[in-house]
Parts: C-alpha cells; structure tokens; sequence
C-alpha cells in the first residue's frame, strides 16, 4: 500500500471546494428566485387577517429594513445567511439557524444510519453473487427482489414496521427522540432508521451497481495475476471493485435519500429537517424551507465533495 | 421477454382505467359512502376489491386515483424529455462551452433532493399537482440530456454520421432524423416508461403529505393514509390496496423500461 498522495489530495480539495461553492450559489439563487416569483410575498403572511392596505405592507417592509430591488433583496439575503443569519420563522419567531442545526443533525443521524443498514444489506448480496457467478437460481430472486424493492411505498413499509412493533415488541415507535430514555430508547431511533434503509429504494440499485464493477473487476489481469501468485485476492479487489462504487453510489443517492427522509420523519414524528420542510410547506414559512434547502444541499455537496476525496486517494491520476 | 409482457400489461391496464375513470364508467360512485358495509374484505359480494372505513368502493376509488397522477405524469414526462433532447443534442453534438455549462445545470438540479425542491416550490405558491409535476419534469432534464448527449458522442465516431455530413445533408436532418429518430427514440421510449414510475412515486407520496389532491377525492396516497390508523388496529386492507397498487404500477412501469433496454441492448450486441 502507498503512502496517501498528500498532494493530489490538496488539489482535489480545492477544486471540489470551488466547485460546491459555485454550485452552492446557484442553489441559493434558484430558492431565492422561486420565491421572488411566488405570487404576494412573504410579509403577507404576517398581515394574514388584517387590511392589506399598500401602507400597512410599506409599513412592514420599512420596519423589517427590506430593500426593494430584486438583486438587493437577494444580495442581503444572501449575505446575512453567509453570516449564519438564516432569518426567523415567520411561524415561531424563532432564528431558523439554531433549530436547524438541531434538526439537520437528526436528520444527518437518520440518514447515515439508513445508509449503513443499506449497505449492511446490499453489499453481501452484491459480493456474493458476483463471486459466485451469475446463477440463476439466487440471481432472479435477488433482482426481483430489487425492483420490487425500489417500488415499494415507504410510508406503507413504515406502518407494516409500526404494526409489528407494537404487536410483537409491545412498544409504540412513534414518540421518537422527543421522549426521554426508557429502556427500549434505541428501538425508537432503530425502526425509523431500518425503514429508510430498506424502503429508500437505494438498495436494489447499489446491489446492481456493486455486482457489475466487482464482477469487471474480478475479471482484471492484475485480479488474475494476484490469483495465480496465491496472493489475497480479496486485497487486490477491495479498492476498485468496493470501496470507490460504493462511494460513488452513496454519494449520488444522497437526495434520494433525504427525499425519503422527509417521508419516514413524517411518519415516525423524527424531529427533523423533513419533517421541518413539510410543517414550513403547510404555513408558507418561507425562511424555514429557504434554509433547509441550503442545508439539504450542503448535505449533497459534501457528500460528492468526500467521494472524489476517496477516488484520489485510491487512485491520484484518476478525473472525471 | 416476462419483464415486458408484465409491464405492457401493467401500462394496458393503467390506461384502459384511466379511460373508464374520465367517463365515469365505474362500478360505484368513488365517494359513495355507505356506512352498512364498511371495511368490506375483498372479494365480497358486489365489491370485488372490498371496501373502507367508510363502505367507500375501493376498485372504484382506485380507478378513479389513477386521474390524480396519469396527465400531471405525462406533463412531467414531455417537459423531461422535450428539455433533455434539446440541451443533449447541444451538449453531444456541438460540445465546447455549451456542455461545461450543462454540466453545471446537471449539478445544480442535482444538488436539491427534490422532494425538498418541491416543498419549496409548495410553499411559495400552491400545492397544485400540475405546479409539482412541472417541477418534477425540470429535474428530470439533467438524466436525459445526459443519456442523449452520451449517446450521440458515441453515434459521432460512427462514420454514418461523418458520410451524412460530407454527402451535404442539413444538419437539422442529420439531427432530428439520422439521430434523434433512427437512434435515439427507443433510449427516449425507455426514459419515458421510468419517467412515469417516478411521477407515480412522487405524486403518491405528495398526496400521503396531504399536498395535492384532498379527501374525499380519492388518490392512491391518500388512500394509504387514510386508511392508517385503520391499519395498526389491524385492518389491512384500506391501505394495502392502494399500496399494493402503487408497488405493482411503479413495478410495471420500471420492468417495460428496463426489459425493453435488454432486448434492444441484446440485439445490438447480436
């Protein structure tokens, strides 16, 4: 094993680092647009029963230090949330960025938990069949399996979890995380995180995907040679034909899986940032959804940002 | 091929409801409520898929759903398709500029999970299914300006494409007809029949949050949730039916897709 290359490393870090800004910035400039076109604006929900005289809105907007421009409006935005400053919830009057970094945390919780059942799912399955060849007998199922899999209904996996729960283990998973510890506290965070796991509709792909690039790379001269030497196999593959799809893939399902998230958070009552987007999608709260945007998509960001790390650490010359 | 025979099936079937739901050809009235006959298993006399909690007609309510998400899905699907063969014949026939900016856009869209996009978009203005799936038809851009874009970089280096140049073909022709139709249009089915599953997905989920359509209009998604608290006391039934419906359209959808990608792959390799 080399040593890691330092160098490229630094290099990848810069690039993706200037990449996930840029892209960061058309992130915030698409959220701020769709709400600059969003019929009346976000201080009619605070006169929401009173007479929207042109005064009263003048009135507001003068009190809350608005600028009237388009760009002055996203520029100042744009440079409180640099600051941190998120804005407060037109709901609670609460800053948005303390509670959402409570929330995004759980949510961060739940998603990397659900992507450790999934792998602990897929990537025996998808090791197993590709070393052993294509057999018929185990690989139709297993891809039946997938695609029923990636078409199930969360929510609905979510009560058949619930139902079994509360009918064999006598306890009910909804009260998650708000509840303090008592005895069976790991169950409540468990159910939730299995659902999104296996319901995320992630599994039958990294399966697919895991089972192709092992199988190529079981194929490699440098596997077979590795093979006739009587060397470990296992060491020669780990890197190609594991480690980077399956980086690749988990980072590229990372929106799907915050997709689900905001599904099984509903459901379970996860005190997250879904279940955050869809409380602030039923109030119009602009600032709240504004933020888990940016927040959902940091969350993307840094996940291809950590992928290409681990691509140029196994392999420095490799680029897309 | 099973996976196809399955899913045209599937697809015959989605249609055909969808039909009978527009002219209202129904067994029942899906809103009829009839309090004497609830939660009905299947299979009962006159209700051949039982009823709810309410004695509503579930195979007429699970026609009827299919109105919740069969155009908004076709609106969703022509958006993907008509911007990703645009910005894909951009990219992989002209290249240069053009595709690190697509790329770009590629990035952009997928750096939002889209649900939270959609949320976005919900709250700043309304939750209206046809506002959600043209969302979804805009993110679904990137997938296929991508495959059409790799699929002409590959078409390129085949000399038919130089031969049509030198014969002094209109490179509109050489576009629309020697690539788009004559190559692309299988890759264009295929996309489409997944397309279709996603906006099921999605449009099922939607309506599970309780955005878009609202009881007592019956959508699959809020069929499942209606029936929820029904089904933790062990009434199955209510929700299972729209679910199993959800799974075996999406299913459906998925095996034509990805069947008719085999059989046309297979017969290139041959």
């Amino acid at each position: 094993m080399s040593a890691i290359p330092l160098k490229a490393m630094i290099l990848t870090l810069l690039k993706e680092l200037g990449l996930a800004f840029l892209l960061l910035m058309g992130v915030s400039f698409v959220v701020f647009i769709i709400l600059y076109a969003a019929p009346g604006d976000q201080f009619s929900v605070l006169l929401e029963g009173q007479l929207p005289t042109a005064e009263a809105r003048a009135g507001i907007r003068e009190a809350l230090g608005v600028a009237t421009s388009w760009y002055g409006q996203y520029f100042s935005w744009l440079m409180s949330v640099l600051g941190g400053n998120f804005g407060t919830s037109i709901r609670t009057g609460l800053p948005v960025a303390g509670e959402l970094l409570n929330v995004s945390l759980n949510t961060l919780y739940l998603t990397l938990g659900s992507m450790a059942v999934t792998l602990f799912v897929a990537v025996p399955i998808a090791l197993y069949t590709s070393v052993r060849g294509h057999s018929v007998v185990i690989g139709w199922p297993l891809t039946m399996l997938g695609y029923v899999v990636s078409a199930l209904p969360v929510f609905w996996l979510a009560y058949i979890a619930i139902y079994i729960s509360i009918h064999s283990f006598d306890f009910f998973p909804l009260a998650s995380m708000s509840r303090s510890a008592e005895g069976n506290n790991w169950l409540y965070t468990f159910i939730p995180v299995l659902v999104l796991g296996l319901g995320s509709g992630t599994i039958s792909e990294v399966i697919r995907n895991l089972r192709e690039e092992m199988s190529r790379v079981m194929n490699e001269d440098y596997v077979r040679t590795a093979r006739a030497k009587g060397a470990s196999v296992w060491k020669h593959a780990f890197k190609e034909g594991l480690l980077i799809p399956v980086t690749e893939i988990i980072a590229s399902k990372i929106p799907f899986i915050l997709g689900g998230a905001v599904i099984v958070e509903q459901v379970f009552n996860w005190p997250g940032m879904g279940r955050m987007a869809w409380q602030a999608a039923q109030d119009r709260d602009f600032p709240v959804i504004m933020g888990i945007a940016l927040v959902a998509a940091t969350f993307v960001r840094m996940g291809s940002l950590l992928q290409r790390m681990v691509c140029t650490a196994v392999n420095p010359q490799s680029r897309d | 091929m099973l996976y196809v025979a399955y899913g045209l099936f599937i697809v015959t079937l989605v249609l055909v409801s969808y039909v009978l739901g527009a002219f209202d050809l129904l067994p029942y009235d899906p809103q009829q409520i009839n309090m004497e006959l609830m939660m009905a298993p299947p299979a009962s006399e006159g209700h051949v898929f039982g009823t709810d909690f309410m004695g509503r007609d579930i195979q007429s309510r699970l026609i009827m759903g299919i109105q919740a998400y069969f155009l908004p899905g076709l609106l969703a699907i022509s958006i993907s398709l008509t911007g990703g063969i645009i910005l894909g014949v951009l990219s992989g026939y002209w290249g240069g500029r053009i595709e690190t900016v697509i790329t770009y856009l590629n990035n952009l869209v997928d750096s939002f999970p889209r649900l939270v996009l959609i949320l976005l978009v919900i709250a700043a203005f309304k939750p209206d299914i046809y506002y959600i799936m043209v969302v979804m038809g805009i993110t679904g851009v990137p997938t296929v300006a991508t495959a059409i874009a790799n699929k002409i970089r590959f078409l390129i280096q085949k000399s038919f494409i130089e031969a049509a140049i030198a014969l002094g073909l209109r490179t509109q022709t050489i576009i629309l007809k020697h690539i788009l139709w004559y190559n692309c249009r299988a890759l264009l089915i295929i996309q489409a029949t997944l397309g279709m599953g996603e906006a099921i997905l999605l449009e099922t989920s939607l309506s599970y949050l309780g955005f878009g359509v609202q009881e007592p209009v019956p959508s699959w998604g809020n069929m499942v949730q209606s029936g929820a608290n029904y089904f933790l006391q062990g009434n199955f039934w209510p929700s299972t039916a729209p679910a199993l419906a959800i799974l075996l359209t999406i299913l459906g959808f998925n095996l034509l897709g990805d069947g008719l990608n085999n059989i046309l792959e297979d017969r290139r390799g041959k």
